[in-house]
């Protein structure tokens, strides 16, 4: 089996813009993903290829890119997903809606800017409980946070959303999906100061439906409605 | 061992602003809208042939305030949920906030204008004259 490979290439000390740079890979495997193709591409063709990966396994969120136009992570993307046959062809580029610096890699500062901006962290100044055991929530308060824990910080979902590209002040899915899983946790005592943030004109009114973050989501997270959840908040003041 | 069940539900405290309150409107308006607009599609176009909607079809209609009152609810709901909606659009891709205010100002003018002076059209049209006896 073979892959044609179409790369979006960029190197900011010799180009003036980007460029597709073009790879053919042999006796590759349906099982094989695309961070292993790319991993081949880096080590047997050209060593000057610039992307970010960590675990490979699908749990640090590095390498989340646009992949047949479509936001996915590259390690849990394999080739069969993409296609069939003798020969596939598989396009790569980065994420859109942030500045490339080389290659895959995006400046991912904006993004985390947002996420730092909901106070994505638990605030609770109540004293811990004096048996040294943990601050007690039911099953069902557990539950309706569940969903949004599993966020990853891959940026697949922001990035994705079309309201980001055309306006990088919007604080974007990932961000209200990280203020969701505190807004929602019964133990946490600061879901005002982060509903002030979503709330603000470039917090949740921004989002306009169109379910292209739940779609990217590689940990499948219900994301447009976890920020529905939000705006439902806003609208009645009741958690 | 201590078992917690249910769910807890807290009253917060929200900031209030225009895009809370335009997210509220587009809300209550979609939801008059489906019975309003539906309502006419199903008037104009299922029930009555589309092919007689003649100036006398009108008129007799108009000749009733129950349906003068219906059309320009539709009207203020139709026409202004559809410039907020364009208003989202284009501050979506105007990102100087002076063009953006001076954008919503004329936006609302507009709206304002076009509602008063439909709602005028609506409220004096004298069906009489073009109905036959």
């Amino acid at each position: 089996m073979q892959a044609q490979l179409r790369i979006r290439r960029y190197n900011p000390e010799k180009d003036t813009s980007g460029y597709w740079g073009e790879y053919t890979l042999n006796n590759i495997n349906p099982n094989d993903s695309v961070l292993d193709l790319l991993h081949r591409v880096k080590w047997e063709i050209d060593g000057t290829l610039a992307l970010r990966r960590s675990c490979a396994h699908g749990v640090c969120g590095s390498d989340a890119f646009r992949i047949n136009g479509t936001n996915m992570l590259a390690c849990k993307t394999l080739v069969s997903r993409l296609g069939a046959g003798e020969t596939v062809k598989i396009q790569v580029e980065p994420i859109l809606g942030l500045r490339v610096i080389k290659d895959l890699i995006v400046d991912m500062e904006p993004f985390m800017n947002h996420y730092k901006s909901v106070l994505p962290y638990f605030i609770n100044d109540e004293a811990a409980p004096e048996n040294g055991r943990e601050r007690l929530q039911s099953q069902e308060d557990r539950a309706r946070f569940d969903d949004t824990t599993k966020c990853i910080l891959c940026a697949a979902c922001t990035t994705s959303c079309p309201s980001f590209w055309a306006n990088e002040r919007y604080i974007g899915p990932a961000a209200i999906v990280n203020a969701h899983r505190f807004i929602f946790d019964s133990r946490d005592q600061a879901p005002e100061k982060r509903l002030a943030v979503v709330g603000d004109t470039f917090g949740v009114w921004r989002c306009r439906t169109n379910f292209n973050c739940t779609n990217a989501c590689p940990r499948e997270i219900e994301i447009t409605k976890a920020i529905a959840e939000v705006k439902k908040v806003l609208a009645t003041g009741e958690i | 061992m201590t078992t917690l069940s249910g769910v807890t539900h807290r009253k917060v405290q929200v900031r209030s602003n225009f895009e809370r309150f335009a997210f509220l409107f587009m809300r209550l308006s979609g939801v008059t809208l489906l019975v309003l607009a539906v309502g006419h599609v199903l008037i104009q176009h299922v029930l009555n042939d589309v092919h007689n909607l003649t100036l006398e079809v009108v008129a007799a209609t108009w000749n009733s305030w129950g349906w003068k009152v219906y059309d320009m609810l539709l009207l203020i709901f139709a026409f202004s949920h559809g410039m907020n909606g364009l208003r989202n659009v284009l501050e979506d891709y105007i990102h100087n906030a002076k063009t953006v205010k001076i954008v919503n100002i004329v936006l609302a003018v507009f709206v304002v204008v076009t509602i008063i002076w439909a709602g005028i059209a609506i409220a004096s049209f004298d069906a009489a004259p073009f109905i036959n006896n």
